[in-house]
């Protein structure tokens, strides 16, 4: 029985294989669909007539589709900058402080976004910005670069908190008793080793911010769509596979990033 | 030796440790760490903290460093009361257990660190640097980084790294447990040729035994957050002070006796035998007769004889061990006796089981304790 025990596997289980194919079929074939679709010929979703780059070439003649991705780029780097920024702050206070009362209320504070619903986030953001907005008149990109970055803190937090965690203490420990200050220990010592979880944080902030969809609704003015809410809107009047290349393009970016935060988060000193 | 003349004191002390304590708290339960510990440590000597784990060996290494702060009393270093002062304004520079070097810099940059600190001009961190990497002969491996060197290596950098900007201290926590034996044995010169060479207060902590009396020109022996006793190597070994001191360094014999008679720092104890033999007394202990007290006879200190025997013993058994004979007696009374016989001969007398024999210490070989 112990001996069982130990040798168990997921893997021995019966229909362990056929349940991970359908689970893979089901995540990557629609994916798969979307991008060979996006070089069909035709303008059709369902039957394949040659390959085509024309609905690249429609995607990038389309200013629309231009303005609301460097929009959407720009807001990512911005929010997950600001969120990067402050995810460090957050993370050195929670691992580099002797516990204080309320500690883990803090941790709980910042991973909020984490918790709590897309939509209940967004109502709030809208009627807490409504409020501003009739108070000061501005509806600008302000509101939208606040609301992204506040949702990319947590994202951009854990990464950094996991890697100060297993930093050594004892080499901050060296570097004040080799003379430096705190300011010189942090920009030396602290800084340098902590670098691929802040890039981690930053990257994973990244993309989450060109994801949102929910937030961003809520919270935009008009003539602030970005790529996932422009994508969203036209994709409720018609499909055309000028949204397969977009998403295709998209796709591709996000898998750039995923694959350089593995690079980054696994790789030690 | 009164407090009033600290002044004085640190001309010749490096060191100077007050009524020093320190205790952690965890949640409504204190631990004392370190208990009221004053010591003085000379300039220019190589001082060893010994004890087991927990004794506060490192917690006193840590005040000194400026890693922790003392809950009460006072680290004076070279004159100056450093209480509130961070280890980056200490004049003290610490090799730590596990190295800690900086993994993101060459072996260079570590052994220049203190000196980019510190301010110091391109040409002087990189002449030192040199200088450095020359003492503990690492100069081929100065563009390595510190994962691309042995452990060995590694410590060497470590020490140069905190020898550089020249501290009026080195401490050293438990540098060489990490170390393999043969390369513990190299390094265990290597160090005191380092501490000759750079005539740089040592403070060097650890538990191991046979590395302070090798190494050290003076010794604490630390127990339970208090220093038990501070002398030479010899004056420790030799002279213990009490039943953990006597324990903790060397093999020993404990035997309960009476007092016979005191004269000045000795006094005269009646062995097991009945016979009384001259014993020396621990400093602060004046018995009077008739008191019993627990003396300790060192191993080697103690001869199987035929004339003249202090007492006599049953063998139980003789262990042979290269250089010596390890033979176990039972005494009279249940107590039991271990003494060395060194093999000097190929004739040394077989002595079988359950023999008896008669043993004799040799002069000065009594040191009563004050537990």
């Amino acid at each position: 029985m112990a001996r069982a025990r130990r040798n168990f596997s997921i893997t021995a289980l019966p229909g362990f294989a056929s349940i991970a194919v359908l689970t893979f079929v089901l995540l990557y074939v629609p994916i798969a669909t979307l991008v060979v679709f996006s070089f069909n010929e035709a303008a059709s979703m369902s039957r394949w007539q040659g390959f085509s780059l024309q609905w690249y070439q429609a995607a990038f003649d389309n200013s629309q589709v231009r303005e609301v991705s460097i929009r959407a780029l720009w807001l990512a780097v911005t929010a997950s900058a600001i969120a990067t920024f402050a995810a460090t702050l957050a993370a050195l206070a929670t691992t580099r402080t002797p516990k204080f009362p309320g500690q883990t209320m803090i941790y709980a504070l910042v991973n909020q976004p984490l918790m709590v619903p897309e939509v209940v986030t967004g109502t709030a953001l809208l009627i807490f910005f409504a409020g501003i907005k009739m108070q000061t008149g501005y509806t600008g990109m302000g509101y939208l670069v606040a609301a992204h970055s506040a949702f990319c803190i947590p994202f951009a937090y854990l990464p950094i908190r996991a890697r100060l965690q297993t930093m050594d203490l004892t080499l901050e420990r060296a570097a004040a008793d080799l003379y430096a200050n705190h300011f010189q220990t942090f920009r030396y010592v602290t800084l340098p080793l902590l670098l691929p979880g802040v890039l981690a944080g930053f990257m994973l902030g990244f993309v989450i911010s060109l994801d949102t969809v929910v937030i961003t609704e809520f919270v935009k003015s008009a003539g602030q769509d970005t790529l996932a809410t422009y994508m969203l809107g036209q994709i409720r009047r018609t499909v055309t596979p000028e949204m397969n290349a977009i998403a295709t393009l998209f796709l591709l970016l996000s898998a750039v990033v995923v694959v350089l935060f593995f690079i980054l988060s696994r790789k030690r000193p | 030796m009164a407090d009033t003349t600290g002044r004085a004191a640190s001309a010749t002390n490096e060191i100077e440790i007050k009524r020093l304590s320190k205790v952690f708290w965890q949640g409504d339960a204190a631990f004392r760490a370190l208990d009221e510990v004053t010591i003085g440590i000379r300039s220019g000597e190589f001082f060893t903290l010994l004890g087991p784990s927990g004794c506060g060996k490192t917690t006193l290494l840590r005040l000194i460093a400026g890693f922790e702060q003392p809950s009460a009393g006072e680290v004076i270093i070279n004159g100056r009361q450093v209480a509130g002062l961070g280890p980056n304004a200490r004049p003290v520079n610490t090799v730590f257990q596990n190295y800690a070097l900086f993994p993101h810099m060459t072996v260079a940059d570590n052994i220049g660190f203190g000196l980019r600190m510190l301010g110091k001009s391109a040409a002087v961190v990189r002449e030192t640097t040199g200088r450095m990497l020359e003492l503990v002969r690492m100069e081929a491996m100065a563009a390595r980084k510190p994962s691309e060197i042995s452990g060995g290596q590694q410590q060497r950098v470590a020490l140069a790294r905190a020898l550089a900007p020249q501290p009026r201290v080195l401490l050293l926590d438990e540098p060489l447990s990490a170390l393999d034996l043969k390369l513990r044995k190299e390094m265990q010169s290597e160090l005191k040729r380092l501490q000759t060479e750079t005539g740089i207060t040592f403070v060097f902590v650890t538990h191991d035994q046979h590395e302070a009396l090798t190494m050290s020109d003076r010794i604490a022996v630390m127990s339970g957050g208090r220093i038990l006793q501070s002398g030479s190597p010899a004056d420790i070994y030799n002279h213990p002070a009490e039943r953990f001191v006597a324990d903790f360094i060397g093999d020993t014999n404990f035997l309960d006796v009476e007092i016979v008679a005191v004269n000045g720092r000795a006094a005269d104890v009646r062995l097991p035998g009945g016979g009384t033999r001259r014993a020396s007394l621990p400093e602060g202990l004046s018995p009077s007769a008739g008191t019993n007290v627990t003396i300790v006879i060192r191993p080697e200190h103690a001869s199987i004889t035929d004339e003249a025997a202090d007492f006599e013993g049953t063998v139980e058994d003789a262990v042979f061990f290269g250089t010596d004979t390890h033979v176990h007696l039972r005494l009279p009374g249940e107590s039991r006796f271990t003494l060395r016989r060194q093999n000097t001969g190929a004739g040394a007398v077989a002595l079988p089981e359950g023999s008896r024999v008669g043993v004799r210490v040799a002069e000065g070989g009594i040191q009563v304790l004050r537990n």
